[in-house]
């Protein structure tokens, strides 16, 4: 029994080291003195984080990124939780195939998805006469498709949760439709739409196939900098960014853990 | 049973109200831009001038599946989407029975490690591997080392570097689609197995297998597309050689500007994709009806 325990133990904290490799090395990279990656280190140092601020295109892309982000994942919302609402609190005709629509983006090809963005965005331009391609809020529309899905998955599963009496017991004490949504269901599904707004969040963020398409050349987000730079050379700099991206990330979800356990959402 | 009196003119206009802006959103913003892109795989393209001719043809797909070189692609494509898919199962399986039964505080900790990755980016963790695969990097170095080679490997832009670039991307959808699958096996039923004599080889195939197939065919057909459409690690730790079928299309509409083309080779990836997909669900569904 113990040794089954174990090897069933060893086996899964190979596939977990597996998976932390990249992180582990590219943190590791980000202290190296020396700029060439290469082992072993030739000893330690901090100032490539600094250097990360010499390079006007990893800040502004971070801005980029997190201003899409937060504004599609807004729109995301305002979009998404009435939809979740309407698929899992009314009983009509079309409700299946209506909500497996709304789902229906995140099993489209991120490069199909892109590429399709890009000549509906050029026919746009073409047909209104104005500027549509590379714009910034073109960029967010296209970044709401991928965020919502993920805010009606969560926020859909949180309903399916919340018990409907008390609901019930509201609107017959004379409370209105609105008063109820606000007073009962909002507090009740708060960790659902916390968590979609995090992992619409963060898909935006670091989405790369269809953001490749839809921006403007010199004004782009953090992933397309990273990936551009990768593509040229790998050194401390460009691992320094990933760890300061690393860390926000691994806080944001350390964050979303306390409001709604990650455990049941993922 | 709903104590509330339904007005259903009322509720049919919240309804409606509810769901139509994202409905109508996603109408917009998915399906006209897929059917102008299926509409442009129908046209022609004249690569002196690269300009995208109005016609109704299907002579880009006819060229895709006629040049050796774009059929090698696809075919590169499947069979790294398949080893990756598979080797998830293998490598996934493990963890994800740990952390199904894992009763510890720590376990929201060994769920954040594993989706963590996931959220970093493909770049990022495309760079840690190419921290260790590199020419000087942590693999060749230690191998130095140790005096097993005395010429660096050639890790870097080969298939095995994206092989394993994939499956670490892919992971952690495999780990949490068994995780949600075996947490809801009763542990009781595998205590039963081993009471009656079983063991644990058999338990396995005979208990745990079966009862987990929805999660282990589902894990596998999310890793699968995930692989199909894979495009920065193929970009970056395959090099400029190495085929894959996503940076075939983006290489397509922006470097050639070969709309037409782009446009097909993007439909028949979506349609390999899906049909590939839909074979393994009409698997699942004939299993779980008997």
């Amino acid at each position: 029994m113990t040794t089954r325990r174990l090897a069933l133990n060893a086996a899964a904290t190979v596939t977990l080291l597996y998976l932390l490799t990249p992180l582990i090395f590219v943190t590791w990279l980000a202290f190296f003195r020396q700029e060439i990656p290469s082992f072993p280190p030739e000893g330690y140092s901090l100032h490539w984080f600094a250097a990360i601020f010499d390079e006007p295109k990893f800040v502004s892309g971070f801005t980029l990124s997190f201003q899409v982000g937060a504004l599609a994942t807004a729109i995301g919302l305002l979009l998404g939780v009435p939809a979740a609402l309407c698929v899992t609190r009314f009983q009509f005709k079309m409700r299946a195939p209506l909500a497996s629509l709304l789902l229906l983006p995140l099993i489209v090809p991120g490069v199909v998805l892109g590429t399709a963005m890009y000549v509906f965005h050029v026919n746009l331009e073409n047909t209104l006469d104005v500027d549509v391609l590379g714009t910034f809020y073109a960029l967010v529309a296209g970044h709401v498709v991928i965020v919502m899905p993920w805010v009606v998955r969560l926020v859909t599963t949180s309903l399916a949760g919340v018990d409907r009496t008390t609901e019930e017991a509201a609107q017959n004490l004379g409370a209105t439709a609105w008063v109820t949504f606000w007073r009962i269901t909002l507090p009740a599904i708060r960790p659902g739409i916390v968590a979609g707004a995090l992992f619409g969040f963060v898909t935006s963020f670091g989405n790369l196939e269809l953001s490749l398409f839809l921006v403007a050349p010199g004004h782009t987000t953090l992933p397309i900098v990273i990936l551009q730079y990768l593509e040229w050379k790998i050194d401390p700099t460009i691992a320094a960014v990933s760890v300061v991206q690393i860390l926000l990330i691994a806080i944001a979800m350390l964050i979303t853990d306390r409001y709604v356990k990650l455990a049941r959402i993922v | 049973m709903s104590l509330v009196v339904d007005k259903p003119k009322g509720r049919g206009l919240t309804a409606s109200a509810l769901l139509a802006p994202a409905t109508i959103f996603i109408v917009i913003s998915l399906f006209a831009p897929l059917g102008i892109l299926f509409r442009y795989s129908l046209n022609d393209f004249v690569p002196q001038t690269k300009t995208m001719v109005e016609a109704l043809t299907t002579v880009q797909y006819v060229k895709f599946f006629t040049d050796p070189y774009y059929v090698s692609a696809l075919l590169t494509t499947v069979k790294v989407a398949l080893i990756s898919s598979i080797s998830c199962l293998i490598l996934g399986f493990p963890l994800a029975y740990v952390l199904a039964r894992m009763q510890s505080r720590f376990k929201p900790l060994l769920i954040i490690a594993i989706v963590l990755p996931l959220f970093v980016g493909n770049s990022v963790r495309a760079a840690g591997w190419m921290v260790v695969f590199g020419n000087k990097g942590f693999v060749n170095a230690s191998l130095m080392g140790l005096g097993l080679i005395h010429q660096s490997i050639e890790i870097m832009f080969t298939e095995k570097a994206v092989i394993i670039g994939i499956i670490a991307v892919d992971l952690p959808f495999m780990v949490l689609s068994l995780q949600s699958v075996i947490e809801g096996i009763d542990r009781a039923v595998e205590e039963a197995a081993f009471s009656l004599g079983a063991p644990p080889a058999t338990m396995f195939r005979r208990v745990l297998w079966p009862l987990a197939l929805p999660g282990i065919l589902g894990g596998m057909i999310l890793t699968f597309i995930l692989a199909m459409n894979a495009y920065a690690t193929p970009f970056l730790l395959g090099g400029p050689t190495f085929k894959m079928m996503a940076p075939v299309i983006y290489n397509e509409f922006t470097q050639k500007t070969n709309w037409p083309f782009g446009a097909a080779v993007a439909f028949i990836l979506m349609a390999v994709t899906l049909s590939l997909t839909l074979v393994a669900n009409l698997l699942i569904q004939r299993r779980s009806t008997r």
